[in-house]
């Protein structure tokens, strides 16, 4: 396996990528996606293999220097041995080759040549200059025949200026092994950027979509708001005091003397990958004109309900429609369900009306292992989700 | 809606400036003020900010210019495509960034959005006049250099992503070329992302211009003089 060193994606695609695969990184014009690239050579240098970078665009020292900057490391004092053919091997081939076909021979007999003598475990191609020097067929006709595919990974980094249609061709003529866009969620502000994984050859993956952050020469995975809500007293502030790896609370006694949240709750945790963040909302009615502005931005829904009390259902659904939660991945927490309770399933979808493929789990918001199952549901369901 | 004034009299006082999301594009041969005007444009007047791309000027060199055109330097973020061919361990500060070279479009719209994210986020130096959105003025110069290194398509694709953004932020585009450099087909196309035509001819008397796209305004050739960064049309 060949390790991205990105925590979350290696784990989504089972500790990596297998050797021998064709990856592509494709990316949307104006989006921080270099990481991806660069992150990947650092890994696999640092196990000791070798790499060859076709890296058109720039000389070799720039790119370098550039990977430094991104990374704060020096790709090239790392274990693995690092060769690069850069913008000035590219100078040199077009001005001695006039011909495309010409050019596409030369490239191709230099990248075999060096994967041979250097013994590469893994090719990274900058593939922008090459696919417009070339055209798409001859550039991707660069990458490894099948005799020397079982041993060397390929990974390439595009700038898609096709959108979709590019991204769907790659996938339906199986050219990459894996596909994976990047993308800025770029409205009036310029606020997250994601990353999808399209399709993946040797699993069976759902298309998943990821913000992520870049920081300390890392990528990030991040859910910047799940919202957890539901009726007064249902558990929330006690969910998220124990889902979250720190966190804190609004809470004042109220006059039947149990703890009542009047603002939100609030709470950071990292888990599986992911550095996220969540917001209890307060269940009293009197806080209603304040939930549409919590959920505001939200990516997804954890609605806690009372196994003991059938009766906050009306409040749910009340809460249900405050917080839109219809357009929203939705996950159901029915807490205390370790005391002697009533409230079953199928009551609640009824009540709610909620669609079928909205999980219901029956937990104690006491342990943090049901806990920690909810917010998985509630990761999985938001990294499938369209956005 | 924030309109941007031009510094073009013609065009601020009938039109009160341009609207947010125009494109304007100066078509001016080699040697004549076609770079300035391209820059008198750009100025940002306060509250707003600027960003240019340049691919000819080293934005050292780019920035003495600015000081001595009287602009103000701190609203202006450069992305420099031309200082690492000779510098490659240059590092990237709050204000500029630097890509490998001005092929580089990967790198160019990453620095773009790098920017715009820190003029958005309050980070570039506070305006006294705070609007939101920021407005903004993004400049490259220039698309004849761009064509020299990349393809009209791909450079074609690129702009079209590029002033989509700018539409979407409530900016404007200024974008210079040669005209004299390329073919009908070229000139073409660049116009047809843009809303606004700027033609510059250099004559013995002295500069003119002469602006499409603007309803209202005569398309007759006005000549023009541009002086400590501004623009002032002789009649």
């Amino acid at each position: 396996m060949i390790r991205t060193g990105i925590t979350g994606i290696d784990e989504m695609l089972g500790s990596g990528i297998p050797k021998g695969t064709r990856v592509v990184f494709s990316l949307e014009p104006g989006v921080e996606g270099r990481m991806f690239m660069f992150r990947t050579v650092a890994t696999v240098l640092q196990e000791r293999k070798n790499v060859l970078i076709v890296a058109p665009h720039c000389t070799g020292r720039v790119l370098i220097s550039e990977c430094s900057e991104l990374l704060n490391i020096d790709i090239s004092g790392l274990e693995g041995e690092v060769h690069i053919l850069d913008s000035t091997v590219r100078d040199t081939i077009n001005s001695r080759e006039k011909k495309t076909n010409s050019r596409k021979i030369a490239w191709k007999k230099l990248i075999r040549e060096t994967l041979d003598r250097h013994s590469i475990d893994v090719l990274f191609i900058y593939f922008d200059l090459l696919y417009e020097d070339l055209g798409l067929e001859k550039a991707l006709d660069l990458m490894p025949s099948a005799g020397q595919q079982d041993r060397i990974t390929t990974v390439v980094e595009h700038l898609n200026l096709e959108g979709d249609s590019l991204i769907a061709r790659f996938a339906s003529e199986r050219i990459f092994d894996l596909i994976i866009s990047v993308h800025s969620a770029f409205t009036l502000v310029p606020f997250f950027n994601f990353f999808t994984l399209e399709y993946v050859s040797w699993s069976r993956m759902p298309r998943r979509s990821i913000p992520y952050t870049i920081g300390e020469g890392s990528i990030r995975l991040y859910i910047p708001k799940i919202i957890i809500t539901g009726p007064p007293t249902s558990g929330k502030s006690t969910f998220v005091a124990h889902a979250s790896e720190s966190g804190i609370s609004v809470d004042r006694g109220d006059l039947d003397g149990y703890r009542t949240t009047v603002a939100m709750d609030l709470g950071w945790l990292h888990f599986r990958g992911f550095d996220i963040t969540i917001f209890g909302t307060p269940g009293q009615p009197r806080f209603d004109p304040i939930i549409p502005q919590i959920v505001k931005n939200a990516m997804g829904i954890i609605l806690l309900l009372d196994a003991t009390r059938p009766d906050g259902l009306l409040r749910a659904r009340e809460l249900l429609m405050l917080a839109h939660a219809e357009k929203l991945p939705l996950v159901i927490a029915v807490n205390k369900s370790d005391l002697p309770h009533h409230l079953d399933e199928k009551t609640i979808r009824e009540s709610l009306n909620i669609r079928d493929d909205v999980p219901v789990f029956f937990i104690s918001s006491l342990k943090q292992s049901d806990v920690h199952y909810v917010v998985e549901s509630m990761v999985d369901r938001i990294t499938r989700h369209p956005y | 809606m924030y309109i941007y004034k031009t510094g073009i009299s013609v065009i601020d006082e009938v039109k009160g400036g341009i609207s947010p999301g125009s494109n304007i594009l100066v078509l001016a041969p080699a040697m004549s003020s076609g770079e300035k005007l391209g820059y008198s444009i750009m100025r940002p007047t306060p509250g707003e900010y600027a960003l240019v791309l340049s691919t000819v000027m080293r934005s050292v060199d780019l920035l003495d210019f600015f000081s001595s055109e009287k602009f103000n330097r701190d609203s202006i973020g450069v992305i420099d495509a031309v200082t690492k061919l000779s510098t490659p361990d240059i590092s990237d500060t709050a204000q500029i960034k630097y890509v490998s070279s001005p092929s580089d479009l990967t790198g160019i719209g990453i620095k773009f959005s790098s920017i715009v994210e820190s003029i958005f986020n309050g980070e570039f130096p506070p305006s006294d006049q705070a609007l939101f959105p920021p407005p903004i003025r993004f400049y490259i110069d220039s698309l004849t250099t761009l064509l020299m290194y990349r393809k009209l398509e791909v450079l074609y694709q690129f702009l079209h992503v590029m002033t989509s953004k700018l539409k979407k932020m409530e900016a404007i585009g200024i974008f210079i070329m040669n005209n004299e450099s390329f073919d009908e087909r070229t000139l073409s196309l660049m116009k047809q992302l843009m809303n606004v035509v700027i033609e510059v001819k250099s004559e013995q008397q002295g500069d003119f211009l002469r602006i499409r796209g603007v309803p209202g305004v005569s398309h007759d050739w006005m000549q023009f003089r541009i002086h400590a960064g501004t623009l002032e049309l002789v009649t």
